[in-house]
């Protein structure tokens, strides 16, 4: 490596220190032995984990969020994968309107989607729960999916389902047993998308839960206990399993192209 | 193309009818609410634009628009000028097969909650801190300093996330270009400045304000880091939302300060919009 | 291959999934029904698993908490509620008249209920009855004055609310965030009585906070101001008192308050069941517990903030130790020496919560 290249190598090097900051400290000071999870560092100590598993509460949100993220993402990965399906295949009227309605959400804020959610249920007279959770996670994930799933329906596609029609296909076995299988990474990149904005989006869980909540809502509940290396406990464990997902979509994703 | 008009429309109704909805029926409710007023502990649903003219009003409301605008200026500003050199770095100098091993890292961090993030940071910046322990063991300050609860720990947060996003669109943006343009330039005979100055930096520009609408969307619109980080110094307007649902109950302010917010949000829009096609992500 | 058959054949595969999908999570979240519940809104010292497992397991229910902190947040909860979804309610004494009269107040047994075990002078028999009927009891009590790091500051200073003003402590002050009982202390440092505010002298009340502000390091909410104490982000904490100290001294025996010579605010919770409850005895059960000498020990000590139980006789089971940390023996005269919160009817309270964020937003 030449002299040359050393101020860019010194400029990465201090901006992925700053990147990495937080989160190492997060995680030293997540087996601190004493109460504050600020330096002196005296540990290591596993006391932490252990009251992080021991706390139901969080257990019980940990739940949630798997529940809440995995059938909201397969509710809006199904819906935007039919929903791009009839757009990109079948001509139809103010075909612009209506893609330009189903991203909409994508530019709005989630604060006031949660809180259009809120207001709305509240005046239906419709009590907060996980299942308002999850349907404010659809209304964030479906654009997702949905703009996804739509930008990768080519040409190939429509080559392969015209094939099938002809030999017979009806149209529900064109679409599970051609179109969907080929679409494979997208589908799955949706719904790991998907799955990952719900695992970690906080103010809409905020906003329209009451007793079940969800894990980052949980987390904030546990803030306001202050410093708390618990609190590093959780969010080293959140890092570890994020860490281990997207491990998970490399191999099983990345790795495989379409033929 | 199958001419099976009814069955597209049944395949499309489920993802269209959860958005009507789910999302553009709560908005317009919201809207209609922000037309109303609270009055006591009850609703009361005549139209008037007293909302609006409370904010125009009331000095803590407009400041905190004024304050979120600022901010967030100033994030993505800084953000913008930290990102672009490191993507460039990403894009050109670091060698192909380790360039998706870096960006992997560049992301790793933010697989933390986002609430744990912000939380992480006060962990750095507080009295007795990380932050204030460095300084003091290097003598730049004698005792314990805090740099938690003001602005700039709340900008701190923010730029955090905000420069791996724009490194993302940047990169994204800077490896698309065909790198004949650049042979073209220096064959022409511009050196590597001014091919950056007039070859790459406008060709990426679109990538670089796609990534400056999402910061300033994302950070306008954010509870979360002002509310950790910013100890109450000041207010920004979610915040103010905020405080308007839970300690007031006063959904029609709260809704025509989220108005507001939307209104502010797709000038934005409008101003990027050269450089933003939704349909082609 | 007509197309009324694909669309439906299709249609009814995918209403197949779904329901089996919803059936399947019908069922996981089945295991919560089998208890019953109840359903509490609280301030967060309420949380202490040790005050609440021995009730849960007694009368074998699960007690589903949420905390707040301010009525006007429980208000709000409340009213973005369904009637039913709330059982238990732990207010501010004094807000209880207000929330008495919207009728969201079930009527509490008086004679099952020990009212005359509780310290004379916080019985307030004035707000918790209504045309003869109960309708709260207090439960918990304490002082919203100065608590301070000793180790930092000269305690002859924090005797005067006056010297938080002058620039001597200036960025080591936090403010505690609730906007009645820090305005009723701003009120006694102009050396006016908490009740003397309204619309003419809310405009004083505001300079005075401004100043303040210009004084302080942050503003917090219950464990966040108690936090930057423990940790040295502030070394005072204005509207802190017992609460903020005690349960921090075991880790820092530096911290102290004091009730200040202008005279302090008394700040008393009650417990109250809701009107629309589906489960008032069971309510009624869980007051009767807290009332108890042990549950009063044991909600006087809980995590989160401490305070004076109400009830006297939980004394016998408190360490020496704690009550110390409580200035059990100190009670009269810190009682004589107190104001109760004003609470301002509606209109004011909307101008005194404009001022507040105006305050924080200076």
């Amino acid at each position: 490596m030449n002299i040359r290249a050393l101020p860019a190598a010194l400029y990465v090097l201090l901006l992925y220190g700053f990147i990495f900051l937080p989160v190492l400290v997060l995680v030293l000071f997540s087996f601190q032995e004493s109460r504050l999870p600020v330096p002196p560092f005296d540990g290591p100590s596993l006391a932490w984990y252990r009251a992080m598993l021991a706390d139901d509460r969080l257990m019980d949100a940990l739940v949630n969020s798997v529940l809440v993220g995995v059938v909201s993402s397969l509710v809006a990965v199904t819906l935007g994968f039919l929903a791009a399906y009839a757009l990109a295949r079948h001509r139809l009227p103010l075909a612009g309107l209506l893609r330009g309605l189903l991203t909409a959400p994508l530019t709005i804020s989630y604060l006031i989607i949660g809180m259009g959610l809120l207001i709305t249920f509240n005046s239906l007279g419709v009590p907060k729960s996980l299942w308002t959770i999850g349907i404010g996670h659809v209304v964030i994930n479906l654009p997702l999916c949905f703009a996804i799933v739509y930008s990768q329906m080519g040409a190939q596609q429509a080559h392969a389902e015209r094939a099938a029609r002809d030999l017979g296909a009806r149209e529900w076995q064109v679409i599970v047993l051609i179109t969907a299988p080929m679409l494979w990474p997208a589908l799955f990149a949706s719904f790991f998308l998907s799955l990952t904005f719900s695992w970690d989006e906080f103010i809409i869980a905020f906003l329209v839960s009451r007793f079940d909540v969800t894990l980052p809502v949980e987390i904030w509940s546990m803030l306001r206990s202050g410093l708390n290396p618990k609190t590093n406990a959780i969010g080293s464990f959140v890092f570890l399993i994020s860490f281990l997902f997207v491990l998970l979509l490399d191999l099983v994703v990345l790795r495989k192209r379409p033929a | 193309m199958m001419a099976n008009r009814r069955l597209a429309w049944g395949l499309l109704l489920p993802a269209l009818l959860w958005t009507l909805t789910f999302f553009a029926a709560p908005l317009v409710i919201m809207g209609m609410y922000s037309l109303w007023q609270r009055v006591g502990m009850k609703l009361v649903q005549t139209w008037t634009t007293h909302n609006y003219q409370q904010f125009a009003s009331k000095s803590f409301l407009l400041e905190s628009l004024v304050n979120s605008l600022e901010v967030t200026a100033t994030v993505t500003v800084i953000s913008i000028l930290l990102a672009y050199p490191l993507a460039y770095i990403l894009a050109e100098r670091v060698p192909a097969r380790w360039q998706r091993l870096a960006l992997v890292m560049a992301i790793l961090p933010f697989w933390t909650s986002y609430v744990v993030r912000s939380y992480s940071w006060l962990l750095v910046l507080s009295e007795g801190g990380i932050l204030s322990n460095f300084l003091m063991d290097i003598g730049l300050i004698a005792e314990p300093m805090s740099f938690a609860n003001n602005r700039g720990a709340t900008v701190v947060g923010f730029v955090h996330f905000f420069v791996m996003l724009l490194t993302l669109t940047i990169y994204a943006s800077l490896v698309q270009l065909p790198p004949s343009y650049r042979k073209a330039a220096a064959d022409l005979g511009a050196g590597p400045i001014r091919s950056f100055i007039h070859v790459v930096l406008p060709l990426t520009l679109p990538g670089v304000m796609v990534g400056a609408f999402l910061t300033f969307v994302l950070c306008i619109g954010d509870y979360i880091t002002p509310q950790i980080l910013g100890g109450n110094q000041e207010l920004l307007l979610p915040q103010t939302i905020m405080m308007q649902i839970s300690r007031r109950s006063d959904f029609p302010m709260a809704s025509a300060l989220a108005m507001i917010l939307m209104a502010v949000v797709s000038l934005a829009y409008l101003a990027c919009a050269r450089w933003l096609k939704l349909d082609r992500l | 291959m007509s197309i009324a058959q694909t669309s439906s054949s299709f249609c009814c595969a995918r209403m197949a999934l779904r329901s089996a999908g919803a059936l399947s999570l019908l069922i996981l979240s089945a295991p919560g029904l089998a208890t019953e519940e109840l359903n509490a809104l609280v301030w967060c010292d309420h949380t202490d698993p040790a005050l609440i497992e021995p009730f849960e397991q007694e009368h074998d229910v699960r007690v589903n908490l949420k905390e707040y902190e301010g009525t006007g947040n429980a208000l709000a909860i409340v009213e973005q509620s369904q009637p039913g979804d709330w059982d238990v309610f732990v207010i501010d004494g004094v807000d209880v008249p207000r929330v008495a009269e919207a009728g969201l107040l079930a009527e509490l047994p008086a004679d099952a209920l020990p009212l005359d075990d509780i310290f004379e002078p916080v019985q307030m028999r004035d707000v918790t009855f209504r045309d003869g009927k109960m309708y709260a009891i207090m439960e918990k009590f304490g002082y919203n004055v100065v608590a301070y790091n000793k180790a930092k500051v000269d305690p002859a200073d924090m005797r005067d609310l006056g010297v938080l003003w002058t620039d001597k402590y200036k960025d080591q002050i936090a403010v505690y965030d609730y906007y009645i009982p820090l305005m009723d202390l701003v009120a006694l440092k102009l050396g006016m009585k908490p009740s003397d505010i309204s619309a003419e002298t809310l405009p004083q009340i505001r300079d005075a906070l401004f100043e303040l502000k210009d004084n302080a390091s942050m503003v917090g909410e219950v464990v966040s101001s108690t936090t930057a104490l423990a940790t040295g982000e502030a070394d005072i904490l204005l509207g802190g008192g017992e609460w903020a100290v005690a349960v921090l001294q075991a880790e820092n025996p530096d911290l102290d308050w004091v009730l200040p010579d202008q005279g302090g605010l008394l700040w008393s919770q009650s417990l109250a069941v809701f009107e629309t409850s589906t489960k008032k005895d069971l309510a009624i059960e869980f007051v009767k517990y807290i009332m108890s000498p042990e549950g009063q020990a044991r909600l006087a000590t809980s995590s989160c903030f401490w305070g004076v139980p109400a009830n006297r006789k939980a004394g016998d089971l408190l360490t020496d130790a704690q009550k110390r940390a409580l200035r059990w023996d100190e009670q009269t005269e810190l009682l004589a020496n107190s104001h109760r919160y004003f609470i301002p009817d509606a209109e004011l309270d909307g101008q005194m919560l404009d001022v507040w964020s105006e305050f924080l937003q200076h």
